[in-house]
């Protein structure tokens, strides 16, 4: 029993650590933009799919597959962000959200084009037999996920709070239109998170992509719901709340997963994420979510 | 008429309603992705109550309507508070839980020799009351269609009162209308109300003209379709929501037109369009300015 708890706990950090990343990505673009991209995880299958299409055709190993995948989610975002979100201003915010829901539409029907079968083989990064530390089996790929998840974190923790860059982000992220009478190009740092965030999924992607070994068009909407999931369980727009909601997912999944099965595991995760955001009405009531900073 | 145009039309009009229900939502400024599961309470109940509890088809039909408009003031009551991004994930949250709910549900009474009734993730069979009472399709899309137009004529003519003008002021600028003296409140319980009603009645006609439902139906996809429904056709009247049906399911669905590109070309479309006019076709400009000319 223990023994369980412990293990689904470690499997749920890793699976977790991705969420968190995916999660990130989205803060990042919500934070700035205070606009939903529902195109976000279909962005990412884009990529995915790119890299998958790379490895068939020209037999690409796991490195040049995974550059493939990021810098193919960074393409369809840069398009996402100039048709759904520069072009759309002041209050057009729910346009902006259908227009990137349109956008996953035709993703999603690009990516069964390029590659029209359910499913396609995708290369792993590490291919080794799990390792065991105290008793409990850890798969090397998953532990790369762990690290690729913390070392993008620290990374982005100190671009947003350590760097020029990161405070003409923070003054967009808090108020907009004083950020652009500062004379900062508030479109420039919403199309450079934008693609930033782009990257941040592309990898996360990548790397449960690479730890299934496989792919299918399900994905995007995966990835999408996944974050924003995680996203919303940390509480809405900071980088730490993204980093928490994340792992919180992955180990509530876990646990869900080995104790209940996977219908109940989702009816668990629901049910969390509703007692979450009405519990946040009660206690953030009068604070609009415009003035919640990255 | 042709079997494939009746087939068609039925259609656009049952997914209408849910789409309507999207848009009475948006108009009080509220964004919902699980108009989904209200359309699904609606299947459900209207479907337990012809096929299992053998009630009349209008009686099944109201049944299916109140029950969903009790599941949307469940959703409404702790969520009202909730705006934006945190309503439309508690909504997302509420219609998702509802279809595991779906998945889980078993009710099923021997009928002829046969089982019906809810069967978990296998679904319901068997709501043939329109075909064991030799309805023809035509028949039943002259009900869709009756039911629809009573629905637009009743909104018209909400939208022209008071009360549409404090729901759309609700919807603007919720602290504005407040101090404007508009109870926010009950307004929103009771559009929430409608929306549900008006979801769960079309789930009803759905399940009794597919004869067939599962819970699978009922998930997000359906839920945002319905929103980008009225935001293609256009918030100003409640006639934008239908035109973003008619566009989607009657153009191109229907029409074999640019079979393997259809969302491609359709997406892309609806990207433009939102650039170009962000409230949709019939957007409130539009209609301001086709009232000023009528007035002439």
């Amino acid at each position: 029993m223990a023994h369980d708890l412990a293990q689904n706990t470690v499997d749920g950090l890793m699976t977790g650590s991705a969420y968190a990343m995916l999660a990130l990505g989205f803060t990042l673009i919500f934070g700035v933009m205070r606009r939903l991209n529902l195109s976000y995880g279909p962005s990412i299958m884009i990529g995915a799919y790119l890299g998958t299409l790379v490895h068939l055709q020209f037999g690409m190993g796991a490195a040049v597959v995974a550059l493939v995948t990021v810098l193919g989610a960074v393409a369809a975002g840069f398009y996402v962000e100039r048709l759904c979100f520069a072009p759309m201003r002041g209050q057009a915010a729910t346009a902006s959200m259908v227009a990137s829901f349109a956008i996953w539409m035709q993703l999603e029907e690009l990516a069964t084009l390029l590659l029209p079968r359910h499913s396609y083989p995708f290369p792993a990064l590490i291919a080794r037999p799990p390792f065991e530390i105290a008793g409990i089996l850890i798969r090397a790929d998953r532990l790369l996920t762990l690290g690729a998840a913390i070392a993008a974190m620290l990374a982005l923790w100190l671009l947003v709070h350590r760097s020029r860059f990161g405070l003409a982000l923070r003054a967009t992220a808090r108020d907009r239109a004083t950020a652009r009478h500062l004379g900062i190009d508030v479109d420039r740092i919403g199309l450079i998170a934008f693609l930033g965030a782009s990257a941040l999924g592309g990898l996360a992607g990548m790397l449960v992509i690479a730890a299934d070994q496989q792919i299918t068009p399900m994905f995007g909407m995966w990835a999408t719901f996944k974050g924003l999931v995680a996203m919303m369980l940390g509480g809405l727009g900071s980088i730490p709340g993204a980093v928490i909601g994340g792992l919180l997912l992955g180990v509530v999944e876990a646990h869900g997963q080995w104790f209940f099965g996977p219908q109940l595991r989702d009816l668990l995760v629901y049910a969390l994420l509703f007692l979450c955001l009405v519990l946040r009405a009660g206690i953030g009531a009068g604070v609009p979510s415009a003035e919640r900073r990255i | 008429m042709e079997p494939h145009l009746v087939g068609v039309l039925t259609n656009i009009g049952m997914i209408a309603f849910v789409a309507l229900s999207a848009y009475l939502l948006l108009l009080v400024g509220e964004i919902s992705f699980g108009q989904q599961a209200f359309f699904g309470i609606g299947a459900y109940a209207a479907g337990i109550g012809t096929a299992v509890l053998d009630l009349p088809l209008g009686l099944a039909l109201a049944i299916g309507a109140i029950a969903a408009a009790i599941g949307q003031l469940a959703l409404a009551l702790p969520t009202f508070r909730l705006r934006g991004l945190y309503f439309a994930m508690a909504s997302l949250a509420f219609a998702e839980m509802m279809r595991i709910v779906l998945e889980l549900t078993q009710f099923q009474v021997e009928r002829d020799g046969e089982l019906v009734g809810p069967n978990g993730a296998e679904g319901f069979r068997g709501i043939r009351y329109i075909f064991e009472r030799g309805i023809e399709p035509a028949e039943f899309l002259l009900l869709v269609a009756a039911l629809l137009a009573a629905t637009l004529a009743l909104l018209a003519v909400l939208e022209r009162s008071r009360f549409g003008r404090r729901l759309r002021m609700v919807g603007e600028d919720e602290l504005l209308a407040a101090l404007s003296g508009i109870d926010v409140f009950r307004t929103k319980l009771a559009m929430a109300a409608a929306a549900g009603a008006l979801a769960g009645l079309g789930g009803g006609l759905y399940a009794h003209a597919s004869t067939y439902i599962e819970p699978r139906l009922f998930d997000v996809m359906l839920g945002v379709h319905s929103l980008a429904y009225g935001l293609i056709g256009g918030l100003g009247t409640a006639l934008g929501p239908l035109l973003g049906v008619g566009l989607d399911i009657g153009l191109l669905e229907s029409t074999q037109m640019f079979a393997g590109y259809r969302m491609i070309v359709f997406g892309g479309l609806v990207a433009v369009l939102l650039i170009w006019r962000p409230r949709g076709l019939l957007d409130e400009r539009l209609l301001h300015r086709l009232a000023r000319i009528g007035r002439r």
